[in-house]
């Protein structure tokens, strides 16, 4: 029982700290308009450029699929950030030397992206809705609540996959911009999945966010729940094998540093 | 009983280089290494850049996995009962990084201990008890990026004393402090020696290791080459007197010809700004002024003073001469 206290307490700690360690530097104005602006200037130049090359007849097509899409600002480079700020603080070797659960300090780094994520997906579907006119009146919005959450969640267990990198080599964000323009691509967020070809759309299903993007095109269409619930899964799916293999791949890189005397190797 | 048990420790860096043609280079930071330090003992490890100083306590810190030997502590195995260990020491590396500057130094100690699964309760009492033993009292709430460095390596004591651990690994710790920082910071050793704490302190500063070891190990090239009590130490060179000479830009070949000749055991030079401190150990005391002198022949001279050797002048004599 004391064991469990603690570690949610690591959990929670972690979660908050590492996010106000690392993420301070955003000040509140910054933070704001990443927040506002950024989904705003990715909503307009996908949306105006997706309606003018198929004739402007598919505006909710492109608003709902950067809008959820967003997420992966929080959910890649924040989570990155978040793991590989402990390399640029040279706080690893401290933070290794504690006998801290492993589990609870990496999953916790990612909590805080969650909520930021979501949040994110939140504006920007307002911005859909008023510069747009994208309709949620036939929206179930629980079931849309919960598809950014589970969308947020598996995009935050790619970022964990994504900053275990950053442990290992200091080029990660040139990695990170790659793998955010591929799921642009694609997640099917700006390009129809059935006009790819056979091996881009196998690949599109392997990845997070492309079923959340689906599923949430289909809520807010007027579609029930029981209709996206098996995607919904899949998507969780998704991203807990993404982050289960970022949690191996931080286990693996603390015994290779250990081994090869790298830990405080940028 | 000991707390500390290194027996024929070993450890190698290998460095890949090339693409195609990949080689590899052996180091070996640490060859052979055995000590044992007992509970409540300040021992201290001495030896110049590279020696193996940092490794061997990285080893102790369980950062490091060793290639050889055996290394326990608190009888526990370095390797297998890693996590059990750490939650009985307790390390601080030299220099500012290592703490999170944009969290207040509360928020620091509060992340750590939950790291160390301090209880809340406790944590709550110990974090304006250990800012006020590193004399950080009243600075807690302010954000660590506005610290100077010899608060932040203060901080970082108190980090390490979170959990209260018996065993302390202090590798460099007054490393560019400046002279009130670092004499703070050695009072601080020693109000944690007198809780009985197991300290290994590593530094460069022999004055440092003479004031607060017990013991110390004299290590160079991966090799221990003394191990005993700086009184003991110091008998190494007990026949020996030091002759210093103030030198304004000395040439590397004046201070070949000083080292070749016949009466000196051993010759170091400290950079001072412009000046160089020439350091002459010789059986001779103020008899070899006048040929030392004679050796600097048209260079500018400043102070020379015969002294009694030091525990600096052992450890010169231990490692040929590196400072």
């Amino acid at each position: 029982m004391k064991t469990i206290a603690n570690n949610l307490r690591l959990f929670w700690q972690g979660t908050m700290l590492s996010y106000i360690a690392l993420f301070a530097w955003l000040r509140p104005t910054t933070y704001i308009a990443s927040k506002i602006l950024m989904p705003l200037a990715q909503i307009l130049f996908f949306t105006f450029l997706g309606s003018y090359a198929s004739g402007g007849s598919n505006v909710d097509f492109y608003v709902i699929g950067n809008a959820i899409q967003i997420t992966a600002v929080s959910g890649i480079f924040g989570v990155t950030m978040s793991i590989g700020g402990d390399r640029w603080a040279g706080t690893l070797p401290y933070l290794f030397g504690t006998p801290a659960n492993r589990l609870m300090m990496f999953f916790g780094r990612a909590f805080m992206h969650i909520i930021d994520g979501a949040l994110g997906v939140v504006i920007a579907l307002m911005w859909g809705a008023l510069l747009f006119g994208v309709d949620f009146s036939q929206t179930n919005m629980s079931a849309l609540g919960l598809t950014i959450l589970v969308t947020t969640i598996s995009t935050c267990g790619l970022g964990l996959l994504m900053g275990c990198l950053s442990l290992i080599t200091a080029n990660v964000m040139f990695v990170n911009n790659t793998v955010y323009f591929l799921l642009l691509i694609f997640s099917g967020a700006n390009v129809a999945l059935d006009t790819l070809p056979n091996w881009m759309q196998a690949f599109s299903q392997i990845l997070p966010l492309t079923r959340g993007i689906a599923s949430a095109r289909i809520l807010i269409a007027g579609g029930s729940f029981s209709q996206v619930a098996p995607m919904l899964m899949s998507e969780i799916g998704i991203g807990l094998i993404y982050g289960w293999l970022g949690y191996m791949l931080f286990k693996w890189f603390e015994l290779q540093a250990k081994r090869k005397g790298t830990l405080e190797t940028v | 009983m000991n707390s500390i048990e290194v027996k024929n420790l070993k450890r190698i860096y290998r460095a890949t280089t090339g693409v195609i043609r990949r080689t590899t280079k052996e180091i070996v930071a640490v060859d052979d290494v055995s000590f044992e330090i007992k509970e409540g003992e300040l021992f201290g490890l001495l030896g110049p850049n590279g020696a193996g100083k940092t490794t061997t306590v990285k080893v102790l810190a369980t950062l490091l996995i060793p290639d050889a030997g055996e290394v326990r502590v608190k009888g526990l195995d370095i390797v297998k009962d890693a996590n059990e260990i750490r939650k009985h020491i307790g390390f601080i590396f030299g220099g500012e990084r290592g703490l999170y500057w944009r969290l207040s130094a509360i928020d620091n100690l509060r992340y750590f201990a939950s790291l160390y699964h301090v209880d809340p309760e406790i944590s709550k009492k110990r974090i304006p008890y250990l800012l006020d033993m590193v004399g950080l009292n009243g600075r807690g709430d302010e954000r660590v990026q506005g610290y100077s460095r010899g608060m932040k390596q203060r901080l970082h004591v108190a980090r390490t004393l979170l959990h209260d651990p018996d065993i302390l690994f202090l590798d460099e710790p007054t490393i560019g402090l400046d002279p009130v920082g670092a004499r703070e910071f050695r009072e601080v050793i020693r109000n944690l020696q007198s809780e009985k704490k197991t300290i290994l302190l590593t530094t460069h500063y022999m004055f440092e290791a003479d004031s607060l070891c017990g013991r110390v190990a004299v290590i160079d090239k991966g090799l221990i080459v003394a191990l005993d009590t700086p009184s003991a130490l110091k008998k190494h060179v007990s026949d020996l007197s030091v002759v210093e000479v103030e030198t304004f830009g000395v040439a590397e070949e004046v201070v070949e010809k000083i080292r070749n000749l016949p009466f000196v055991d051993a010759l170091s030079v400290k950079d001072q700004d412009q000046r160089q401190l020439l350091l002459v150990q010789t059986k001779l005391g103020a008899e070899a002024v006048p040929d030392v002198m004679a050796a600097l022949d048209g260079m500018r001279v400043g102070r020379v003073t015969v002294r009694e050797p030091t525990l600096e002048d052992a450890y010169v004599r231990l490692v040929g001469g590196q400072v």
